[in-house]
């Protein structure tokens, strides 16, 4: 027995609000390190069936016309994919042919700022924050910041994301392309 | 200034290209001031700016420029730079405003670009300061089928003439219907690649089946649509055209089937055939039974810088361009037609489409190719499909015998000649309209 054996056992107690904001950090946590380590299918996983994937664009207007700034579904964005577009943009990478991300992207997803409020319906919006940056060929580097809004559900046990809004803090967006997952 | 400098930078001959014009900062500058301060540049579309006083932030080149309605319903490309000490006076992308205010020191312009208020008038300026000579600097603005133009040269030929005998092609996208088009957009974003590469690319069918090859693997599977091999390229039927300046590509469809776009898939398709069929009529009353059913315009770039069907690359140094990607609508299309197109359009092309994720790293090398000390010293080949291209008894301009050809690109590039050795818009051919306009469809729609 060492001298760990004497030290006590404390309990925390968490309300189901802390639960949840805990849970879903670990969530995050698993998403980012699956993209930072290219497991794109198992990244697809997180995803329901019905899922939408947006990213709206960001415009120049004046303070008291923020109503403006993003641009709403039904007009032109960056990404507005469904889940079959989003397993095409897994299925071309492996085909090994993808050449703007072959040889890949090297990325690090750091994501922060979780604020988990939950829905009707068993479901949660989830805000969190990111700072991607992503290394590509020899010299290309690029820092996207932004922020995701996410509704999940619970599919068999497991949290799935059913709509995904993506909001770059960019108007012009500086890379050359936007060929990894936000 | 002193004697234009003359550029031979390619042989037509053997398709030769010196690659110096791709990153030479003195080249460049030239070009902004040889191409991009003559020819009509495209700046935007009329549903951008719907209704009085709605502007509209675009560019000339590097120059910004506010696209408005003035209270009127005129259209004016002014030039955003307060006549003070040179300000922008618009700094959102878009909107609707009356009058647009210098932030530095409050000079105020209508949205006619007259310059309509002074702090200090009479305290400050004895009344001494001549407003209606300091106005925002005007371009000249036209239209076609909504699509707007503008150019700073006086000498410059009309809109009507500068498009010439491409419009008999162009019409066959653009000015298809009485309602006219929508733009959506644009999706703005950042490529370290030289103009003139995308430009290139419009015409460049033969890079599809490699550097595309992921994507149309993937979308054969997920959404039936074709396979584009090399084999299904080199025996397509369509074909380049060089016409008056413009490099466009088409295709002669007599099988009464709708034009290609992205947004088609096995799914969508009834709708595409159903929309085509409904509209025909229509078609053929604008556009005449021949061009209403043989023929549908391809990939496309007007002269010189238009890309893609509506999308601007704007320069921004000789090693960046600045591409702003738009979505064109037929306004009276159903919604589930324009839909489909919107998704394939922005799926597709853009910043984030499968398809063009691809092209970015071949057209940056390209650019860096020639900033190499060795490698801008050996030229580009551009010798393919040399002098199988002529004129066609039933097209105008300059037509490819094959599709994969680099035609186009060749007579771009001493089209890029013309301007650039040109003194003034008198020394840049022009050629004259034979094309037979048949229908009611006109410049402005």
């Amino acid at each position: 027995m060492g001298k760990h054996a004497s030290a006590k056992v404390t309990t925390v107690t968490v309300t189901p609000r802390q639960a949840l904001w805990l849970e879903l950090m670990a969530f995050y946590t698993h998403e980012a390190w699956l993209l930072d380590e290219r497991k794109f299918k198992e990244w697809l996983d997180l995803f329901t069936d019905d899922v939408l994937y947006f990213m709206p664009r960001r415009k120049n207007v004046l303070r008291r016309e923020a109503h403006r700034e993003v641009t709403p579904l039904g007009d032109l964005s960056l990404i507005e994919d469904d889940r079959r577009y989003l397993e095409m943009r897994v299925a071309r990478l492996e085909t090994g042919m993808a050449w703007g991300e072959d040889p890949p992207s090297r990325t690090r997803h750091l994501i922060g700022n979780l604020v988990a409020e939950p829905l009707s319906k068993g479901e949660v919006k989830a805000k969190t924050a990111f700072l991607v940056y992503r290394s590509h060929l020899e010299t290309d580097h690029q820092l996207l910041a932004g922020s995701r809004e996410d509704v999940l559900r619970r599919v068999n046990g497991a949290w799935k994301i059913a709509k995904r809004t993506v909001l770059l803090d960019a108007n012009v967006l500086l890379d050359k392309n936007l060929s990894i997952f936000l | 200034m002193g004697a234009t400098q003359k550029y031979s930078i390619i042989d037509p001959a053997t398709g030769k290209i010196d690659r110096g014009i791709f990153s030479d900062q003195a080249v460049y500058d030239q070009e902004m001031e040889k191409i991009f301060g003559r020819a009509w540049l495209m700046i935007g579309h009329e549903s951008l700016v719907p209704k009085v006083n709605d502007f509209f932030h675009t560019y000339m080149g590097e120059d910004p420029v506010i696209l408005t309605r003035d209270g009127q319903g005129r259209l004016h490309a002014l030039l955003n730079m307060c006549r003070h000490r040179g300000n922008r006076v618009v700094r959102c992308d878009d909107g609707n405003a009356t009058r647009f205010m210098c932030t530095y020191h409050g000079w105020t312009y209508g949205s006619d670009g007259k310059l309509e208020h002074v702090a200090g008038m009479s305290e400050a300026y004895y009344d001494a300061l001549d407003k209606p000579s300091l106005g925002l600097v005007q371009a000249r603005v036209d239209t076609y089928a909504g699509i707007v133009f503008a150019t700073w040269a006086e000498d410059a030929p009309s809109l009507e003439a500068f498009l010439g005998d491409a419009r008999w092609y162009l019409d066959t996208v653009f000015n298809r219907r009485d309602g006219g088009m929508q733009a959506l957009g644009p999706m703005k974003w950042l490529e370290p690649v030289n103009w003139k590469t995308m430009v290139d690319n419009c015409s460049d069918n033969y890079h599809v089946p490699t550097t595309h090859l992921s994507s149309a693997r993937v979308q054969t599977r997920y959404l039936g649509r074709p396979p584009l091999s090399h084999k299904d390229q080199f025996e397509s039927p369509n074909k380049h055209v060089f016409v008056n300046g413009h490099s466009l590509t088409f295709r002669e469809a007599p099988d009464n089937t709708p034009r290609y776009v992205h947004g088609i898939s096995k799914d969508t398709f009834p709708l595409f055939q159903a929309y085509h069929e409904a509209t025909l009529p229509e078609v053929e009353r604008r556009l005449g039974a021949f061009r209403a059913r043989h023929v549908q315009l391809g990939n496309h770039s007007i002269f010189p810088n238009g890309v893609l069907g509506f999308r601007l690359a704007l320069p921004r140094g000789p090693l960046q361009t600045e591409f702003w990607h738009f979505v064109l609508l037929e306004k009276d299309a159903p919604e589930a037609l324009k839909h489909a197109i919107r998704i394939g359009s922005q799926a597709n092309n853009g910043a984030a489409g499968l398809f063009e994720q691809d092209d970015v790293d071949n057209w940056r090398q390209v650019t860096a190719a020639s900033k190499s000390r060795l490698g801008r010293r050996i030229s580009q080949d551009l010798s393919m499909g040399l002098g199988h291209a002529g004129a066609h008894p039933e097209y105008p301009g300059v037509v490819s015998e094959r599709y994969i050809s680099e035609n186009n690109q060749r007579l771009f590039y001493q089209r890029w000649e013309e301007f650039m050795n040109a003194e003034s818009w008198a020394d840049i051919p022009i050629a004259p309209i034979t094309a037979r306009f048949e229908g009611t469809a006109t410049l402005h729609g």
